[in-house]
């Protein structure tokens, strides 16, 4: 497992690096640059500018410049917020987007697992009917006509909680139940489909026959095993969850990295997008990895070959 | 485009949020819509040394600084902040005069601050200005501002306004050369410290509206010593040393800024002791945020004005104003088919503009034949009221151009920025050119930096939308960067000797009732031309807490409106 890990690990480098050439060369395809403007700036100035960035120099001296500063955890810095360093910018804006992904995905897994749960287990009842008709509901509704509505109930109408903005845990209501809503039914749905499929095997009705109380075939014989699907299906959802949500983000005005990305592409900020793509892409690398390794937690058959 | 739908879908849910909550009040219809501010209340002037209590004004920037850097800001939103923060020498009267603010008084001829020539300006400041840190504002903190502003090495974007000073132009466009010669083309521009409180600039030609740009927030004096010391995160609170009546104490970026009142303030005190600035980007997210009583302003977002008008509480709150401002239709004149005038006159003609401002904008906005908009000097309703909605005539010209019934007229497009209310605009074109000119004209939606760079960089379009602020409140700003000969803002590639002709003199008029009377025959020519063809001038339709109190709006306003002069603005308990 050890030989595994540190194959995956070293393999987020190659991996970062494409990411890196594709987003680098994309960047300088799309139309318009950093100093295309309202008002059309100066010549002179456009060279200044175009100077201190370096962005002057050929594009390979250009990509080769950014890589090894890049190596060194120096991601350059944002052209539109007057000279802030990406990873500063980066670095104030994680917290709030993770704290808000991280309370979702609670959200998630406190309300889709259980909810899957009760309704496989009691299947075809009123129960497993009035969850899944909710599950289809949220998963339909796209997170920001939720976070409308849930503003105009909590902020418009009862002045509960605030519309927007950061600071205290009213702040993270709202947001966090609009970002938990559909990845909350899509858990429940999937977590459903496979403790259904596991209800049905052998080892199950084994268990039953043993005399072994419903708490205890449930939890170690069906959960545990039906939790693979599980696994699969809530690393994205970690990933997509606290990489923020330019949506969400926006709508309630969260100072995190969802919405700086969007905008730091809108204004063909190099520095900003450059930095965001790579982090983006390190978390996702890392929750897969990480999700591979609890597979092996959950069902000891699976092993990886250290080398093959 | 994703985007686009969302926020349209967004509006739409709001629309009928809003509609919904109205239908509550409908036995009491209100039809009143403020169209003036709450009297002024009668606060002092100079408020008591303790103050009372706490005055908060809670308004949404609507985004990120990009820099709140003085000489490097150009943003409306840049302007709410640095304006609160920093003191110019002049300063802007409600009515777009000019003030003292640092300066003792507006040099003039008669008062020796102008040299005979006109091209000397002396000012004399006000000894006991000071900085938020206690120290003295001199002339060498406004010297080192201005050579900052136009160091090649800071490449501040409207350096190029101030290229009237001597030797400003060579100093910022010197290109490479080396320290030595730098230092002297430093030296060499046109503004210098006689002593503490005595500033002169030399200009290289006279400039009659030199004074206007000495109130811009481009030239408000910046500490030597916290840029060197700080560098360019100076801006930070905690380093953002001003010299106006507030003190940045945060800045949370993406999310608010908070200033608050400096007691140590040398001029006149302000009654609000704080303001926090949100940076809320969607509108209909702010709007919610002046609903639960977050916010004291909000502006609307476009297309609910009248279920906003018809709201018994809202409708009550909602100030408007005209800023001085133009929406236009762009044409490229470089190019066949609008090189032709009388190709322009027909499609000029056939903009239904009352159309939109009463059907579309529920009367939000005034209609537009001028490209000079009410309360900017020399306007004149008659220039180009010969342009106005008349779609026989439009046809008729349409007819003798060639191409009778829009028959043989070339496939044209038009660009446009995909964002707020560009479609909206687009469509409505459009709809008018089939209507009254019998021409499918295609729309070419774009993405900011991709429609700078095409249209506004390249010159790569037949027709487009611009819509153009003052940068100071002076025909001047209007017309001659976009439409005189060779200027680099001159998007329709416009070029009439006869303009320049008006245009030229004009710069150097000292005379203001000669020099204004020159800019309205080169604006004259320009309706002639129709190079652009004027469509609307915006008008500011926002809500306001009845508790804030003396409020002044002027057409030059930043992102706030009311944010040039907020010292007589309180909140009545």
């Amino acid at each position: 497992m050890a030989g595994y890990t540190i194959r995956r690990v070293l393999w987020i480098i190659p991996v970062m690096f494409a990411i890196a050439s594709i987003t680098f060369a994309l960047m300088h395809f799309v139309p318009g640059g950093p100093w295309d403007r309202e008002k059309k700036l100066p010549a002179s100035v456009v060279e200044t500018l175009n100077q201190r960035y370096g962005l002057d120099d050929p594009l390979w001296e250009q990509y080769w410049n950014f890589l090894t500063d890049a190596v060194r955890g120096d991601l350059g810095v944002s052209y539109t917020f007057q000279d802030r360093p990406v990873t500063n910018i980066i670095r104030e804006g994680i917290p709030k987007t993770a704290i808000l992904g991280g309370i979702a995905f609670l959200i998630v897994i406190g309300v889709g697992v259980p909810l899957g749960v009760v309704a496989a287990i009691r299947r075809n009842s009123v129960t497993d009917y009035t969850s899944m008709v909710l599950t289809t509901l949220l998963a339909s509704i796209p997170g920001f006509v939720l976070g409308i509505f849930l503003m105009i109930l909590f902020s418009l109408q009862w002045h509960l909680l605030p519309t927007g903005g950061w600071g205290s845990p009213s702040h993270v209501v709202m947001p966090a139940l609009a970002l938990a809503a559909l990845p909350t039914a899509l858990i429940a749905r999937v977590t459903r489909a496979s403790v259904l499929e596991v209800l049905d095997q052998d080892y199950v009705r084994t268990a039953r026959a043993k005399g072994l109380s419903s708490l205890v075939i449930h939890y170690r014989h069906v959960l545990k095993n039906a939790s693979i699907p599980i696994l699969t299906s809530l690393g994205p959802e970690l990933a997509a969850l606290i990489t923020g949500s330019f949506i969400v983000e926006s709508l309630f005005s969260i100072p995190g990295i969802g919405r700086l990305f969007v905008e730091g592409v809108f204004q063909r900020d190099y520095g900003l997008i450059m930095g965001m793509v790579l982090f983006y892409a390190l978390v996702i690398a890392v929750v897969n990895l990480f999700v591979d390794l609890l597979y092996m937690l959950a069902d000891p058959r699976i092993r990886y070959a250290a080398s093959r | 485009m994703l985007v686009r739908t969302i926020t349209t879908l967004f509006s739409i849910l709001l629309i009928l949020v809003l509609i919904a909550a109205c239908g509550d009040d409908e036995d009491t219809p209100v039809s009143a819509t403020a169209t003036s501010i709450p009297a002024t209340a009668t606060a002092p002037a100079l408020a008591t040394p303790t103050p009372v209590a706490i005055q908060e004004l809670r308004a949404n920037l609507g985004g990120e600084p990009s820099t709140l850097d003085p000489q490097l800001a150009t943003g409306l939103h840049e302007f709410s902040v640095i304006r609160q923060v920093f003191q110019g020498l002049l300063g802007f009267n409600a009515d777009l005069s000019l003030k003292p603010v640092v300066a003792l008084e507006v040099p003039t001829v008669e008062n020796g601050g102008i040299s005979d020539d006109g091209l000397v300006y002396t000012f004399k400041l006000r000894e006991d200005a000071t900085w938020s840190d206690g120290q003295s504002v001199t002339a060498d903190d406004f010297v080192f501002a201005i050579k900052r502003l136009l160091d090649p090495q800071l490449g501040a974007p409207n350096s190029f306004l101030y290229f009237g000073i001597a030797g400003a132009m060579e100093y910022t466009t010197s290109g490479e050369v080396d320290d030595a010669a730098l230092e002297a083309l430093r030296d060499a521009v046109g503004v210098e410290a006689m002593d503490n409180t005595t500033l002169k600039v030399t200009l290289s030609e006279p400039g009659p509206t030199f004074l206007q740009l000495m109130a811009l927030t481009y030239v408000y004096p910046v500490r030597q010593d916290i840029i060197e010391t700080a560098g360019t995160q100076w801006t930070e609170a905690g380093t953002y040393i001003g010299n106006g009546p507030y003190i940045m104490t945060e800045w949370a970026h993406q999310d608010h800024i908070t200033l608050e009142l400096n007691s140590d303030y040398w001029g006149p005190m302000p009654n609000l002791t704080k303001i926090t600035y949100r940076m809320i980007t969607d509108p209909n997210s702010e709007l919610a945020a002046y609903r639960n009583d977050e916010l004291d302003l909000s502006q609307v977002p476009p297309g609910i004005e009248e279920s906003i008008t018809g709201d018994a509480t809202l409708g009550a709150e909602v100030v408007r104003s005209l800023q001085l401002f133009t929406f236009g239709v762009f044409f490229n004149t470089t190019a066949a088919p609008f090189d032709e005038v009388t190709v322009r006159k027909a499609f000029a003609m056939a903009i239904d503009r009352d159309s939109w401002v009463d059907k579309i904008k529920n009367g939000v906005g005034l209609a537009a034949t001028s490209w000079l908009p009410p309360g900017m000097p020399g306007y004149d309703p008659a220039v180009g009221s010969e342009n106005a909605f008349d779609p026989s005539a439009a046809q008729a010209l349409l007819s003798s151009a060639g191409f009778p019934g829009g028959e043989g007229f070339p496939d044209v497009s038009y660009a446009f920025v995909d964002a707020g209310e560009g479609s909206l605009i687009a469509e409505f074109l459009q709809g008018q050119f089939r209507d009254n000119l019998g021409i499918e004209v295609s729309l070419e939606p774009l993405d900011p930096p991709s429609y700078f760079q095409k249209v506004i960089g390249g010159r790569d379009f037949q027709l487009t939308g611009i819509g153009w602020g003052a940068d100071y409140p002076d025909p001047e700003s209007f017309l001659a960067p976009l439409f005189m000969t060779g200027s680099p803002q001159n998007i329709a590639g416009y070029s009439n000797p006869e303009f320049d002709g008006s245009a030229g003199p004009a710069f150097a008029e000292l005379d203001q009732a000669m020099r204004i009377d020159l800019w309205q025959r080169a604006h004259e020519v320009l309706m002639g031309d129709v190079p652009v063809a004027p469509f609307f001038h915006n008008e500011r339709f926002f809500l306001l807490k009845p508790q804030v109190q003396g409020l002044t709006l002027t057409p030059i306003d930043g992102a706030i409106p009311g944010d040039t002069m907020l010292g007589e603005v309180s909140i009545s308990p």
